[in-house]
């Protein structure tokens, strides 16, 4: 590896374009500027403050629900309370974060200079902190932020008790709205880059998985976020211009809403787990030093998911008043999902089987999310079954099944993607100590957080409670304290991240001894990947142990990333 | 080339020019169009939506038409959808035109496309100003209004993209590099005709 | 996907094999348990619902332990025997697929999950709870829509159609010969029949003992019904989020003998109408007493006048 006394040429310092990494170029963050490596961390950066505004809201949730009664706050904010966890979590903590990975990622993955449109991107990126201000804004006007939850179903969602125009629930639907506008533009741009911009011999089938997932995900963004935008642009019209569209007293229907709302919030959830299967698929390979197993299944079973995802909302609303026919139906389509999930988690099984493991800590979160995530699928099987849905559906069964995913799964994968890409974009290694603290802290956070919430759904504890029944306190005393120690959990990452990015020792183009377009440049890449230069693509993805080179004049390039 | 960025420093557009040999594709462009085509696909899901809202209400709503009120106009609207589904074609001439190197006949007929569709604006105008229901009259007030509202949007905001199309096309050399824009912007046109299409059928032909 | 060497396949050793069906059997054995214990994670059951859904459950907590651990097993056993010592680069087995296995293992749980799904659709055929839904224009349309059948219990060994009302935030229960309680009281072992009403917001019907639950939806009459199994008092919360203090909508199912049943109903029609206490009207009195503060709420409906007002103190069961 090799690191002169010089961090960078002197050349590099003068460039008209801002250079990742340079240390006098910090101010590139706070600015608009086009380039995806700088947005991808930009877009990090902002939304790890959100987990942790998200998490400070899951923290005072957590410690009214520690004892049955509501005395830590009133019922009304912690109404408001989770109603913003839910929100910030997920439109401004885990869509922009997986957008930061689709920036720094995509491009260099297929070997293009940027994103198809960098203007376009840009834009996109600034809506998030505009629509992250708005939405913390709400917590600031008369009667409180939104309470009616993250899905905002009417008729409460347009009660409007005040009366004010300017309402928590008006600010949360122009983020909400302003957020889907950010994420059609980011979708546009990701797509067609992948399309367009590849590198010479860049097959589809050569993809990396992770462009497999974003393209796969970010389909699902463009044929889904216009229908929840339609529902929610008649929502802000019952509640702020008197039509009724979802009042019965004009002839509206609530139910409908309840469709707009999951036939996009359904798919949303794949959104944000597809490309942590990508981030899996990447990883797994690398420290099991193996070939990806059966690559191109687990390709196309991305595309089987998106397609499926697009007919199973139903399975939200199966106590609703929906119809025996359609119960079963969506129950059967629900189901389904199971069969290409299955595809991706045993092929990881199967790269893992006989490899070379080498446990550093993202491949330590990567196999704790991979447990995690096979019990909240096989818990995602039960509430697909109609009858127990029935019984456990809106109860804390589901809060329990949804954490395993969204926390347990999700967030795990994308702790597991900061540490492995960290080197690549930051140039500095992280302390691997640390990092191994922050897996054990969270893994058993997590679990002490969420498994006993399957018990109190089970025995019946509804979920979106601020004050419930004595019998569930055992459950809740200890996903309490399971939260806190999640909150915990975030100091050695948090110390980790600043002071290996202040001074960490130098990482080299290829730590990992990865293969990959995207570690056979220098770490930081420089701001334009590959220029002109573009390798010219030979081989699959993933060929450990094959010894044939992934591009033409591999040395050349290798030679070069270590040089700069 | 020594892969720092001072060397393509300053010359992006050249180098991005250059970008033509590798992945196939040439230049730009290109780009664009293949962006513009994900963004209308992906609006129409919007229309659709709003469609299947409509379908939803107008078969299953208790009330439909708000009291005193017994259905749409059809005359009017029907003139207004001739002439707005006519402007399709034109747009399409004009797009032929440029494609020929004839650049005041394609400014004419952009003119004339442009001036149809503001007719048709007119005329939803004026029809609004004439109905006896609002806004808060029952879903059917509700959903008309919204469905002709945000489709005359796309019309406005198709008549100014036509507008700076127009404008730009007398930038010298404007279209060395294709016509993309052009191309995209009459698209679109061609699109919201489509949507109208089905929205005269589901609100004026489809009544009561 | 290059099929891995024949002859490793070949060689396949006796001992591995029996390993595996060691490990296979094993497996089996921790699932069956996990699907017995699993009747212990949940409340008692009292309908006729309650032991269909808990067998399906069951059913799937094996399944699912199996699938879990068989996972499980394979992990821990690459962290065991497949680690790499320190400082070794090598790279493992370029193992690139198996196109055979890839097959099998996208049968074999689409078969598993198809069957679930076909077993659950015959539990649904059987429960049938849901019956038709009807939309109204709100809360006094619903009220006399739902009122028109009142009196006519079709047939014998039923009870209803009982009207089941709920507001921000109280319960209110109006029987057949118009007498109306604030807490739900059922014959033992004879279907009863509801229609479902509110007359604001969504709520929910989510009684856990019986295993069922079921939105109440404004600008809809839902005709639902369902088998109470055990005598017992049980709890009946509100499940959908219905604003403020949707938390407190609590009330009690009391499921009682046929003719205890027909006694309650008999004293409870010459019982005086009263205001029924609720929390939620509580909770916003000490609100309003300690300067209305908080995040904004619409305030609670005025209580339920009823002949049979709801004993929050009563221990339940489930
Ligand atoms: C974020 C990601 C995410 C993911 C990936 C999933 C995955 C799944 N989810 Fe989950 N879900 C949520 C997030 C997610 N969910 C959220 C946020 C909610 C609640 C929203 C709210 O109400 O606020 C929710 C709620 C939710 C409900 C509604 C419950 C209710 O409100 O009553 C249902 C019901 O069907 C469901 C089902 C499933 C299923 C079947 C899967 C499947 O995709 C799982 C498939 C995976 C496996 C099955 C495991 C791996 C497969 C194998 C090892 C093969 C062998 C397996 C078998 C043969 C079974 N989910
Ligand atoms: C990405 C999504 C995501 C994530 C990561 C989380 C993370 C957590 N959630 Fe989340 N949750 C949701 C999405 C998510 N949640 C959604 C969508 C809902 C449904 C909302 C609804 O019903 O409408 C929900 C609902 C929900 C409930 C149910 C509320 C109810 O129904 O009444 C609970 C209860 O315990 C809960 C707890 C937690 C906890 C303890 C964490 C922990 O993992 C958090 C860990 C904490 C941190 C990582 C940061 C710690 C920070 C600090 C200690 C302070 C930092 C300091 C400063 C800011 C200065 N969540
Ligand atoms: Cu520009 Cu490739
Ligand atoms: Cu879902």
């Amino acid at each position: 590896m090799a690191s002169s006394s010089v961090p960078f040429d002197p050349r590099v310092l003068k460039a008209p374009h801002p250079v990742p990494g340079a240390p006098d170029n910090w101010k590139r963050f706070f600015s608009f500027n086009t380039d995806a490596k700088v947005i991808g961390i930009q877009y990090m950066a902002v939304a790890l403050l959100f987990l942790l505004v998200g998490g400070l809201l899951a923290m005072i949730m957590r410690g009214e629900l520690i004892t049955p009664a509501a005395d830590l706050v009133d019922p009304t904010v912690y109404n408001g309370l989770y109603t913003m966890h839910g929100t910030v979590m997920l439109f401004l903590f885990l869509f922009p974060i997986l957008n930061g990975f689709n920036n720094l990622l995509i491009p260099p993955m297929i070997g293009a200079p940027d994103m198809a449109f960098p203007k376009l991107n840009a834009a996109a990126f600034w809506l998030f902190p505009l629509f992250g201000i708005i939405l913390m804004a709400s917590f600031f006007v008369p009667g409180g932020p939104s309470g009616s939850g993250w899905w905002a179903y009417p008729p409460v969602s347009t009660q409007n008790p005040l009366g004010h125009f300017i309402n928590g629930q008006f600010l949360w639907i122009l983020a909400v709205a302003l957020s889907g506008v950010s994420s059609i533009m980011g979708a546009i741009n990701f797509i067609t880059t992948i399309i367009r911009m590849r590198a010479p011999g860049m097959t589809y089938f050569r993809l990396p998985i992770f462009c497999w997932t974003a393209a796969a995900a970010q389909t699902i963004q463009l044929v889904g976020l216009p229908v929840l935008t339609g529902g929610a642009v008649m929502l802000l019209f019952d509640l702020s211009f008197g039509t009724s569209f979802f009042r019965p007293e004009g002839g509206g229907d609530p139910m409908l809403y309840q469709h707009f709302f999951w036939f996009y919030s359904h798919p949303a959830v794949y959104v944000m787990v597809l490309p942590v299967f990508g981030i899996f698929s990447e990883l797994f390979p690398v420290y099991a030093r193996k070939p990806l197993f059966g690559y191109k299944v687990v390709a196309i079973a991305s595309f089987a998911i998106t397609f499926l995802s697009l007919i199973v909302w139903v399975h939200h609303m199966f106590y609703s008043g929906t119809p025996q026919w359609m119960r079963n139906l969506f129950m059967v389509t629900t189901m389904l999902i199971a069969v290409p999930t299955g595809i991706k988690v045993f092929a990881w099984l199967g790269t893992l089987w006989r490899g070379r493991i080498r446990l550093s800590t993202p491949m330590l979160f990567c196999l704790g999310g991979l447990f995690n995530f096979i019990f909240a699928g096989i818990t995602g099987i039960m509430l697909a079954t109609v009858p127990v849905d029935i019984h456990v559906g809106n109860t804390y069964f589901v809060v329990g099944h949804f954490h395993y995913v969204i926390f347990s799964t999700i967030t795990f994968g994308v702790f597991a993607g900061i540490y492995h890409w960290f080197p690549k974009f930051t140039g500095r290694m992280y302390y691997e100590g640390l990092g191994k603290l922050h897996f054990v802290l969270t893994f058993i956070g997590s679990t002490l957080n969420f498994l006993p919430m399957h018990w109190a759904g089970l025995m019946g504890m509804p979920r979106r409670v601020a004050s419930y029944d004595p019998e569930f306190a055992l459950a809740n005393v200890l996903a309490s304290l399971g939260a806190f120690l999640l909150g915990v959990a975030t100091i050695p990452f948090i110390l980790n991240i600043v002071s290996s990015w202040a001074r960490g020792p130098k990482a080299g183009p290829n730590p990992w001894q990865a293969i990959g377009l995207e570690w056979l440049l220098p770490s930081p890449p420089p701001a334009e990947n590959f220029e002109d230069d573009v390798p010219t693509v030979i081989s699959g993805p993933y060929g450990y142990g094959l010894g044939h080179p992934l591009v033409e004049h591999e040395e050349r390039y290798i030679a070069r990333s270590r040089e700069a | 080339m020594t892969g720092l960025p001072i060397d393509a420093a300053g010359e992006r557009a050249t180098a991005a020019a250059n970008h033509g040999g590798h992945g196939g594709h040439g230049g730009h462009g290109g780009y664009n169009l293949t962006g513009f085509i994900i963004f209308l696909c992906s609006e129409s899901v919007i229309f659709l939506a709003l469609f299947a809202g409509y379908i939803n209400f107008k078969l299953s709503s208790p009330v439909w038409l708000p009291p005193g009120v017994s259905g749409l106009e059809v005359r009017e609207p029907l003139i207004n959808t001739i002439i707005l589904v006519s402007s399709s074609f034109v747009a399409w001439a004009a797009e032929r035109a440029l494609a020929q190197r004839r650049l005041w006949r394609f400014r004419a007929l952009w003119l004339l496309t442009m001036a149809m569709g503001s007719w048709f604006v007119y005329g939803q105008a004026v029809e609004w100003a004439h109905l006896h229901f609002g806004l808060g009259d029952g879903v059917f007030g509700g959903t008309f209004y919204l469905l002709t509202g945000f489709h005359g949007l796309h019309v406005i905001t198709g008549i100014l993209l036509m507008a700076l199309m127009l404008a730009r096309s007398f930038r010298p050399g404007n279209y060395d590099g294709g016509e993309a824009g052009v191309i995209s912007v009459s698209l679109f046109w061609h699109f919201v005709d489509v949507i109208w299409i089905v929205l005269f059928l589901l609100l004026y032909a489809w009544q009561p | 996907m290059t099929p891995s060497p024949p002859a490793q396949a070949r060689r396949f050793p006796l001992a591995a094999l029996l390993l595996i069906a060691l490990a296979v059997v094993a497996d089996g054995a921790v699932s069956l348990w996990m699907a017995r214990v699993s009747h212990l994670w949940l409340p008692v059951q009292a309908s006729a619902a309650a032991p269909y859904v808990d067998d399906l459950f069951a059913l799937e907590t094996g399944i699912g332990s199996f699938i879990f651990l068989g996972c499980f097993a394979v992990m821990a056993w690459t962290l065991l025997f497949n680690r790499a010592p320190k400082y070794d680069m090598e790279d493992g087995d370029p193992i690139e697929g198996n196109l055979k296995l890839e097959i099998t293992w996208t049968i074999i749980p689409l078969v598993i999950v198809m069957l679930i799904a076909a077993h659950a659709i015959r539990v649904n055929d059987t429960l049938a709870t849901i019956g038709s839904k009807q939309r109204v224009l709100g809360g006094e349309q619903a009220m006399q829509v739902a009122g028109g059948g009142q009196g006519a219990s079709a047939v014998a060994e039923e009870v209803g159609p009982i009207e089941v009302i709920a507001r921000q935030w109280s319960w209110e229960f109006v029987y057949p010969d118009g007498t109306r309680s604030a807490e739900l009281h059922l014959p033992v072992n004879q279907r009863a029949r509801f229609k479902f009403i509110s007359m604001d917001v969504l709520h929910g019907f989510y009684v856990p003992a019986f295993r069922l639950k079921q939105d109440l939806v404004p600008g809809s009459v839902i005709d639902y019904s369902l088998v109470p199994t055990r005598e017992g008092r049980y709890r009946l919360r509100d499940s959908m989020f219905s604003g403020g203090y949707f938390s407190s909508n609590q009330t009690d199912v009391v499921v009682e003998s046929a003719d205890g049943f027909r006694r309650w109903l008999a004293e409870a029609a010459r019982a005086p109408l009263q205001e029924s206490p609720n929390p939620a009207q509580q909770l916003w009195q000490d609100r309003l007493a300690k300067g209305d503060k908080g995040w904004a709420t619409v305030p609670p409906a005025p209580p339920p006048i009823v002949n049979v007002i709801h004993d929050s103190t009563a221990p339940h069961e489930g």
